[in-house]
């Protein structure tokens, strides 16, 4: 917060990225990215809404409270694909994606991900060569009216990446907030009280 | 205007309310298309808390979502609004037949009034889909910046008695009582 503050007084926009974890949120992801893909660039509805969203995790960005950038994380088994990354319009050209791509990247690592890979538009290899990222080989292949490159990006590992034998209730906390004490862990002071259970078996502690 | 088309390259133009989830965000995203993405919109306007006391209906192209227009409903008239038409299916009237459909399901709500806020840039259009001005445009008055238009719902019949005064449905819901518009609308 102290941050946001001293931003937002030296007039510079202030950015806030979290994982989209209501329906509100999934929904400005689904609003931003019909916006700059079927809205810039013609993609049709069924191709932008290609039936993975929601088998992905999905980035929400903030500029100064507004909708202005999201990213679709997928997960497989030995890296992640960032896709669908979008800056509005208006928030373009301040280095917003920046800020969006590395944020996804830390999300990754601390899933225990050391990779990432991603469909580029040729157009974009330049930027993307900034952020880390190389080409997989020399294919280019073509969907939704552009030309692409497969490229990826290697990510150090991170010490406090999720692994099985990280605390449980670490585990369970929302993916964005691994460091923050979840809902579930106030939940423990219910106790094992065995709603499931007939009445009489339940246990009172 | 065109008549309205029954098809487009083949594909049959048709209409339909929304009624489920996924329908829903196939009319946000046709808005969100052409509003966010072609008109600079920011999102908040465009999202701005009427969505779901509201009727959207979508026009396919085939299974495409080629257009949406969000219906909303009050006492005496129902209001379309958000209307809007993804940019290569324009030309065909699609416009034209989500007002129609509009128009027949206000009809069978029992409501013979319809009613909407126009940017002045697009009362000609509004023209051609048989709305008028609610207010005659007088000569040399200052220039609106939005501009409520009415049309019959049975146009066999005269206008019935007009209430609505012209800036109070822009405002949220919650807001309706008070003297403010919604974050960041400029005022009328």
């Amino acid at each position: 917060m102290a941050e946001h503050r001293s931003a937002a007084m030296a007039g510079k926009p202030v950015v806030t990225i979290k994982l989209a974890s209501t329906s509100d949120e999934l929904m400005q992801c689904f609003a931003l990215r019909a916006a700059v893909f079927m809205g810039e660039q013609a993609c049709p509805y069924w191709e932008e809404f290609d039936g993975n969203d929601y088998a992905a995790s999905h980035i929400i960005m903030y500029v100064d409270g507004e909708p202005a950038g999201s990213m679709r994380l997928r997960w497989f088994q030995s890296f992640c694909k960032f896709e669908r990354c979008v800056v509005l319009k208006r928030y373009r050209g301040l280095g917003v994606h920046h800020a969006i791509n590395s944020w996804c990247k830390d999300f990754a690592r601390r899933k225990g991900f050391t990779k990432v890979y991603l469909h580029l538009q040729k157009r974009h290899m330049a930027m993307m060569e900034k952020e880390g990222f190389r080409r997989v080989d020399e294919r280019v292949f073509k969907f939704s009216d552009h030309e692409y490159y497969a490229v990826y990006c290697e990510l150090p590992p991170a010490a406090d990446a999720v692994c099985l034998s990280t605390e449980p209730m670490i585990m369970n906390r929302p993916e964005d907030g691994l460091d923050v004490e979840g809902i579930l862990e106030k939940s423990a002071v219910r106790g094992a009280t065995n709603p499931h259970a007939p009445h009489a078996a339940r246990v009172t502690n | 205007m065109r008549p309205i088309a029954q098809s487009i390259g083949g594909e049959l133009v048709t209409t339909k309310l929304a009624m489920r989830m996924e329908d829903s965000l196939q009319a946000f995203a046709v808005r969100a298309a052409c509003f966010i993405g072609e008109l600079d919109v920011p999102f908040s306007e465009e999202f701005d808390g009427h969505d779901f006391g509201a009727t959207h209906v979508i026009a396919y192209v085939g299974d495409e979502p080629a257009g949406a227009v969000r219906l909303r409903w009050f006492q005496s008239f129902a209001m379309p609004e958000r209307l809007a038409v993804i940019q290569r299916f324009r030309g065909h009237n699609i416009g034209g037949m989500l007002l129609e459909r509009c128009r027949a399901q206000a009809q069978a709500r029992g409501c013979n009034l319809l009613y909407a806020q126009a940017l002045p840039r697009d009362v000609g259009y509004w023209e051609k889909q048989g709305w008028r001005r609610l207010v005659p445009e007088e000569a040399g008055a200052e220039p609106k910046r939005i501009v409520a238009m009415v049309k019959a719902v049975d146009p066999s019949k005269p206008l019935p008695e007009i209430e609505a005064p012209e800036a109070v449905v822009l405002r949220r819901d919650g807001q309706l009582d008070s003297t403010g518009m919604p974050h960041g609308t400029v005022s009328n």
